[in-house]
């Protein structure tokens, strides 16, 4: 069951809201559980044998958790073992469901084998599931979680407002929530975590979904092969980059409502990172809890172990005045790219995502690289900072449309298509019926080589001006956590020390402003749920 | 851990809390009266005439959001026109034939079109020909035929798709159970959805606008934006960009059309729009509807000629073997109709007479069309198809091309950058009306 859906917002949420406050009055773990019961009935509701597949996989890590609880201190040995047979069988869980069609694909093109595999269909969130309980077999292995029941264990693994996409919680995070909440209607938490899931919802169906609609025909069209000229491909670029941007943010944001109706605080998940000024600050803004669990269970051991294994040989570390080369690579760029590679295989099994993560990966060592370069070529931090700030925002924002091609197009074939456009490899055309429109401009622009082409003008301009429009939403607009930032919206978010004028006058309070501007904003997002989805007709 | 709250805190956790309670009530009260004038605009300016609002003069009296959602509006408008004679095909009908035209016979009124913008498969005329029978009294049908449409590509006509579970039978003609909760469906998502609220938006702003498309209740549409297109960008860009449009479409279908084997694919589609005909007891019309020049010429050089005449000569057979109970009429050929020039680039002025671009004719050669197949004095354009006439009638055709061609290539955009090659000699120009 998904979010923006009529049987979800009308349906199940009430019915299971209403059931939690009403049990909650008589006895706290009946609301809990009721909550577990309904988590487990929205994960079932796209396919119920799919709680077939969860439910032994949920006993099984409860099982080696409790495993790891008793032998950690007694048998280290057989805990380790026991930590990394859990991980394996995580892994090999994923494995199965996401990526063993993918291993045969890539088997069969590497060697000219013929393995078939029938299409095996992928249990819902089985990537957020799955690194949720490596974290918490890691953590408990680590001794930083305390005991806990198999009930708790299951709400934590269930609870359905992070269950689809996140964020990646971790227990430590959510369980002290659990075990503090009230389970009785609170106005507040109500009246914030409605306002956080209807911004959601309007982002999703009013700014994310038009764009998918409008960019399908030009990937469509680039994975037939077909040239692209220099606007559509920016159009498609751009297109899908907001149209994921909107469609993740939004998803964010219902998921924290949800959560926070109930009483829970989800972590910061999504923070505009469009705005971001380099790569590093993008993943540290874009996907954040997978950031923070890429940087903790893989990138910070592979960069540790390496450490030791240098310093073992007497060979120096990063930092400091004793830079160099090797350091650098073994230190920081493999663990980097590595990571990444696993960042892009983990969004999706197929070489679009490998090349997407890769790309990523090489971005982030490039940005490293030069933090370390620069201070030795630009002396004065204080005026790099204030002069390369739109350079260094203009650079990471290409970088990032361009990367996002990879992310949306079916194949590399198209992605190249796509980037060969962009560049201007198949030339730059305009429609005819703009260029005439334009007068002397368009004489211009076809003086400078712009051709003249028989497509549609009007689809030109819809794009070019719904792009613009969600620029400046994306790029000036305070975001949906500095707007509640007074009411704690996402775990440990404050208000800004100094709010600038437009976001003290959007601030969001329980008032009458914001209460019909709310209802105006849902009541977008619940006539978007459904439309009369007919043919577009709209060509000569 | 010692927590203790003093007066004041709990002061303004009991204030917090008044705040947000009187937030929720006046959010929620809000969204129900603002869900309530949604519901109102929407159900008054009814922008895809589902409710049969009547129409209010500078509200809602021309309906453009049906431009995007003809099939909706016209499977609940159709309901209410209670036709004699139906129209039936794609977006050439829907444009191009006037069902309220001073030449209809008074016999044959009232006439619908059903005509849906978009539609490409031969089988979504059998359907949408179904459910306008379902209204009781339809005598006539008049059923446009479109040659590319014999050769539709493999994913199902979306436009079908859509409509398939609102139509009261399915293709089998057996009932569809779904039509009902699907027609209660459409009824609340043309209430409550923002797409309904904006058209019902645009609907008023455009009420003011000297070109509105429109959707009359007899269902025909207006030309509205073909008009707009040629006062912004003359009739050249309007042929230009369909030409280039269609050039790439059968670039797609020429491989699949030109090395057929065979009857035509869809023609079983054309069988059954007559068996049901003749079950129901209408009096069918088929007719192969006219293209300018332009699209004639696309046609040649993608070597699908003798296909086209193959359909003409598969439908005579077919048609035929009704014995007299089906007439079949044949436009699509060389006429002073078909090649009129086409303004040269940059003239924003000239008109044509007959064709808005090289697939969709107006509404002044419908109305000819009209003449020719239902009145008197028509003039000589297009002809009836038998079995006995259609190789004579194909031949002459090709002798009408030659002419066109050699003589008056200078009619046509499509010869400009690559002239044909056939032999000019011993031609003839296109006979002209009479």
């Amino acid at each position: 069951m998904l979010f923006n859906s009529y049987s979800f917002i009308f349906g199940l949420f009430p019915a299971v809201l209403a059931g939690f406050c009403l049990l909650g009055t008589y006895r706290r773990e009946w609301a809990l559980l009721w909550l577990t019961a309904a988590s487990l009935f929205f994960y079932a509701w796209w396919r119920p044998v799919n709680v077939l597949l969860i439910a032994p996989s949920i006993l099984i890590n409860y099982g080696l958790c409790r495993f790891l609880e008793h032998t950690i201190e007694r048998q280290p040995a057989r805990a380790r073992a026991a930590l990394t047979g859990g991980i394996i069988f995580n892994l090999c869980f994923l494995g199965y469901f996401k990526y063993l069609t993918f291993g045969t694909q890539t088997l069969n093109d590497l060697f000219g084998t013929g393995f078939i595999l029938t299409q095996i269909v992928l249990p819902l969130g089985i990537s957020f599931i799955t690194f949720q309980k490596i974290a918490l077999l890691v953590d408990v292995h680590a001794g930083r979680v305390g005991r806990f029941t198999l009930r708790e264990y299951a709400l934590f693994v269930l609870f359905f407002p992070q269950l689809i996409a996140g964020p990646i919680v971790h227990f430590r995070e959510m369980m002290p929530q659990f075990r503090a909440a009230s389970c009785r209607f609170d106005a507040e938490n109500a009246a914030v975590g409605l306002s956080l899931f209807f911004f959601g919802l309007a982002k999703k169906l009013i700014l994310a979904d038009p764009l998918g609609t409008m960019v399908a025909p030009l990937y469509d069209h680039a994975a037939a092969g077909l040239p692209q000229s220099m606007a559509d491909a920016w159009i498609a670029a751009l297109g899908f980059t907001l149209q994921i941007y909107f469609d993740f943010s939004g998803y964010c944001d219902m998921a924290l409502g949800l959560a926070r109706c109930f009483g829970i605080k989800l972590p910061v998940n999504f923070n505009s990172p469009l705005k971001a000024r380099s790569i590093i600050d993008f993943w540290s803004r874009w996907h954040v809890t997978l950031t923070r669990f890429l940087t903790a269970y893989i990138y910070m051991p592979m960069s540790l172990s390496a450490m030791r294994r240098r310093m073992a040989a007497g060979k120096p570390a990063l930092g400091g005045r004793d830079r160099n080369a090797s350091a650098f690579i073994t230190l920081l760029a493999m663990p980097t790219i590595v990571t990444m590679l696993i960042s892009g295989l983990w969004h999706g099994a197929g070489y679009t995502f490998v090349l997407w993560g890769l790309l990523h990966g090489t971005l982030l060592c490039i940005n490293h690289a030069w933090r370390l370069l620069r201070p030795s070529l630009w002396r004065n931090t204080a005026i790099y900072n204030r002069r390369a700030a739109p350079a260094a925002f203009l650079l990471t924002f290409v970088s990032v449309v361009f990367a996002m091609v990879l992310f949306r197009a079916p194949s590399v074939s198209a992605a190249i298509v796509l980037w060969k456009g962009m560049i201007g490899a198949y030339g730059a055309a305009l429609p005819q019926a703009v260029l005439s429109r334009l007068g002397p401009i368009g004489s211009g622009l076809v003086a400078l080589g712009v051709h003249p082409a028989w497509t549609s003008g009007s689809f030109l301009l819809m794009a070019a001006s719904r792009i613009a429009i969600l620029l400046v939403i994306a790029l000036a607009l305070p975001n949906t956590l500095e707007l509640l930032a007074a009411y704690e919206p996402a775990l440990g978010v404050k208000p800004a020390r100094a709010p600038g004028r437009l976001l003290r006058l959007a601030s969001w309070h329980p008032n009458e402003t914001w209460a019909f501007g709310l209802a105006c904003i849902a009541l977008a997002g619940m006539l978007s749920l459904g439309g009369l989805h007919e043919f577009l007709y709209w060509q000569f | 851990m010692d927590i203790r709250f003093d007066a004041a805190d709990l002061d303004r956790v009991a204030s917090r809390r008044q705040d947000a309670s009187a937030f929720l009530r006046k959010w929620l009260m809000s969204l129900s009266v603002l869900a309530l004038m949604v519901a109102t605009l929407n159900l008054l300016v009814d922008p895809y005439v589902v409710f049969g609002t009547p129409r209010l003069p500078g509200i809602s009296l021309f309906k453009p959001a049906t431009k995007n959602h003809a099939m909706l509006a016209k499977t609940f408008q159709v309901d209410r026109a209670h036709p004699h004679t139906v129209l039936i095909g794609s977006s050439p009908v829907h444009i191009g034939v006037d069902a309220a035209a001073s030449v209809w016979p008074a016999s044959m009124r009232p006439v619908y079109n059903f005509g849906i913008p978009g539609a490409y498969e031969t089988s979504t005329s059998l359907q949408t020909l179904q459910e306008a029978v379902t209204t009781g009294g339809v005598a006539d049908a008049i059923v446009f035929l479109d040659f590319q449409n014999f050769f539709s590509p493999e994913n199902p006509d979306p436009v079908l798709q859509e409509a398939a579970r609102r139509f009261r039978f399915r293709p089998d003609g057996t009932p569809n159970p779904d039509s009902r909760q699907q027609r209660a469906t459409d009824m609340v998502l043309a209430l409550e959805t923002m797409g309904a609220l904006i058209d019902s938006l645009t609907t008023i702003a455009l009420q003011r606008q000297s070109t509105v498309l429109d959707l009359a209740p007899n269902g025909s549409g207006t030309e509205a934006d073909f008009i707009g297109a040629a006062r912004d960008d003359g009739m050249h860009d309007l042929f230009a960009q369909k030409d280039s449009f269609e050039a790439k479409r059968l670039d797609k279908l020429a491989p699949i059309m030109a090395g057929w084997h065979g009857t035509l694919p869809d023609m079983d589609a054309v069988a059954s729009i007559i068996a049901f005909a003749r079950t129901h007891g209408i009096k069918l019309t088929l007719v192969i509807a006219p293209h300018h020049v332009d699209a004639l010429e696309l046609y040649w050089r993608a070597g699908l000629w003798p296909r086209v005449e193959q359909l003409k000569a598969e439908l005579a057979a077919m048609v035929a073997a009704q014995g007299g109970a089906v007439t079949l009429w044949d436009f699509l050929d060389y006429s002073s109709f078909n090649t009129e020039p086409v303004p040269t680039a940059g003239d924003r002025r000239t008109p044509t007479s007959w064709f808005w671009e090289p697939t969709h004719f107006k509404k002044q050669l419908g109305e000819v069309m009209i003449q020719r197949m239902f009145g008197t004095d028509a003039p000589k354009f297009g002809t009836q198809l038998t079995p006995d006439n259609v190789a004579q009638r194909n031949a002459q055709v090709r002798a009408d091309r030659q002419a066109v061609v050699c003589d008056r290539r200078g009619v046509m955009l499509t010869a400009l950058d690559n002239p044909p090659t056939d032999r000019c000699a011993g031609t003839r120009t296109a006979h002209a009306p009479t």
